[in-house]
């Protein structure tokens, strides 16, 4: 556990100094991912004065420093195209993205491990194949493409959901109203995400109880006169859920990766779409606070998931 | 079965490759040769753009790009996973857990977003995009090539080689490649089919290289323009997409097939 601690606290460095080292080591003034592209413009005068600001002049062991007091205090820098504090921004954006990755999370789990357990329960047969056949054609998929095919024709021809945003512009609904709409613009994002990610857990669930449903004590529970669905869900998935809770954690990655696609094509206003848009908007600032929060979430994520692996398998000590 | 799911792969990926080298792009991608949003005729077979290109040619162009980008972003991959993995497996010691933690780094990192940042700072090149891919890559191949490397250092007829004084490189030719070549081509395959997945995704983002338009690209401008609104999305949205999702189904089927022939514990089932 120690271990797996101190790789977290090295990727979270890693990221932080790679914050703080790209826009200096760029060729050109780094002031320019500081305030942006403006600078060109400004006197001589005006940029001595905005570097002496930024700490740009001093050497770089006391920028980088001081960029970490900063970070403690929780100074992200200052978005120049939204014209707020980054954190302040993120943190607008931040509960989208959790309604987002945590429905598809809660969803894609709950399918894949029952979808697996159920295939390698009939293995061999015509429902394994076409799941199985199924899952690996959709982990093939690019999500954005799936995304935008589902907004042509479930919400530009058919009309069902909306096409874009999180919740209906200058709508002002409230109670019922205001939580159905909210849902209504979910249910395609969700999805997109869902169907996306859902083979990891399935893939795996499914070899792992195809290992576990082969062990004696399966046996003996059958011959016991135990139905089958005990046997399958009360015996045997508790033991193959073990892999799954480490694909739980790879999968974690994978769907920030992913809804940062998917928010993109749905203009979900999510981290990953703020992220997309600093990059547009060559808001360097504000990409970097994004790509920071990110990062720090998959990694208290994983490191959730590395407590919950040590709970629901006795032998892995914390 | 598992020979149906190789051949199965291998035709999609021979049908590709042969897009990619042999399907003369009837038009010039980048020249505007009619007028724009046109829908699919005999002249232009998936119609044109929002301002006026053969979208056919721009598929039969992206097929090259994604494709070169994916094997070569999966080539300098396994490269650096092998260099890493026979490092680390050879020696041991504090070197192994080295990198192995630099393996544990990378495994954990959200991938696109990281890449995102990196291509935002870097410029949009093919070349960059390549780099990206290959430095996020690695790891998984470096850890499978360490554990081989372990796995042959352990055997005794090797041990005894290196008892009687056999030398690293005499080691590395005639007992430690031997047995990563066919793991390193698995590899090699699995990463490829992620890595076209990747570009597509950097692409899509406007990340990719705008001179060299991959699959990702038409799908970029598809997205810019709104042709999921009209009925322009069955000619311009489903084609590059199916050929994604076609190329990295191939690239796993093969892996896979791959996989069940070099993975010594995966041969008796």
């Amino acid at each position: 556990m120690t271990v797996k601690l101190a790789s977290y606290v090295l990727v979270l460095l890693l990221a932080i100094t790679l914050n703080f080292l790209l826009p200096r080591l760029m060729p050109g003034t780094p002031l320019r991912f500081f305030v942006g592209d403006d600078v060109a413009l400004l006197s001589q005068e005006s940029v001595r004065e905005l570097m002496a600001q930024h700490r740009l002049d001093r050497p770089l062991w006391e920028q980088y420093l001081h960029y970490l007091w900063q970070l403690v205090q929780g100074d992200l820098g200052y978005s120049y195209q939204e014209r707020k504090p980054v954190l302040a921004v993120l943190l607008e954006r931040l509960p989208w993205t959790l309604l987002l990755t945590g429905t598809a999370l809660v969803l894609s789990t709950a399918i894949g491990v029952t979808m697996g357990a159920l295939a390698a329960w009939r293995h061999g047969s015509a429902f394994d194949a076409l799941v199985l056949s199924l899952f690996v054609l959709l982990d093939s998929m690019p999500s954005f493409w799936v995304g935008m095919i589902f907004i042509a024709v479930f919400a530009a021809h058919l009309g069902w959901f909306p096409i874009f945003g999180a919740q209906t512009p200058w709508a002002a609904l409230t109670g019922w109203e205001y939580l159905l709409d909210i849902l209504k613009h979910l249910v395609l994002p969700v999805l997109t995400l869902t169907l996306t990610t859902i083979s990891g857990t399935f893939l795996v669930t499914r070899s792992a109880m195809l290992g576990v449903l082969g062990e004696d004590y399966i046996r003996t529970a059958r011959s016991k006169g135990l139905s089958e669905f005990r046997v399958l869900y009360r015996h045997a998935l508790r033991n193959g859920m073990l892999p799954v809770v480490t694909v739980f954690m790879i999968n974690l990655g994978f769907l920030v990766s992913g809804a940062t696609v998917v928010e993109t094509v749905f203009s979900y206003p999510g981290l990953g779409r703020l992220l997309y848009e600093a990059v547009l908007q060559r808001d360097y600032p504000l990409m970097q606070g994004a790509f920071l929060l990110i990062t720090v979430s998959v990694l208290i994520a994983n490191l959730c998931a590395d407590l919950l692996y040590s709970r629901v398998d006795p032998r892995v000590r914390v | 079965m598992k020979s149906v799911l190789s051949i199965i792969g291998l035709t999609i990926l021979g049908v590709l490759g042969g897009i990619a080298i042999f399907t003369p792009a009837p038009y010039d991608p980048h020249e505007r040769v009619s007028a724009p949003f046109q829908p699919p005729s005999p002249q232009h077979w998936l119609g044109t753009n929002d301002i006026g290109q053969d979208i056919f040619s721009e598929v039969v162009h992206g097929t090259r790009t994604s494709l070169l980008v994916g094997m070569l972003a999966a080539f300098l991959a396994v490269l650096i996973g092998v260099i890493v993995g026979v490092i680390a497996g050879y020696s041991g010691g504090s070197v192994d857990t080295l990198c192995m933690r630099a393996v544990d780094v990378v495994l954990v990192v959200p991938f696109l977003p990281l890449m995102i940042v990196l291509a935002a700072y870097l410029g949009p090149s093919l070349l960059n995009v390549i780099l990206v891919i290959a430095a996020l890559t690695w790891a998984r191949p470096a850890r499978v090539i360490r554990s081989q490397v372990l796995t042959v250092k352990s055997l005794l007829y090797v041990e005894a080689a290196h008892a009687v004084g056999g030398s690293f490189w005499h080691l590395l030719r005639w007992h430690i490649i031997p047995a990563i070549v066919p793991l390193a081509m698995t590899q090699f395959v699995t990463v490829a089919s992620g890595a076209i997945l990747i570009e597509s995704s950097l692409a899509f983002l406007g990340l990719g290289d705008p001179v060299q338009k991959s699959w990702g690209t038409v799908l970029y401008y598809a997205q810019a323009r709104g042709a999921f609104l009209t009925g322009a999305w069955l000619w311009w949205v489903v084609p590059p997409g199916a050929l994604i999702t076609l190329s990295v189904l191939g690239f796993a089927l093969v892996g896979y097939a791959l996989e069940q022939r070099t993975n010594p514990r995966l041969q008796y089932n």
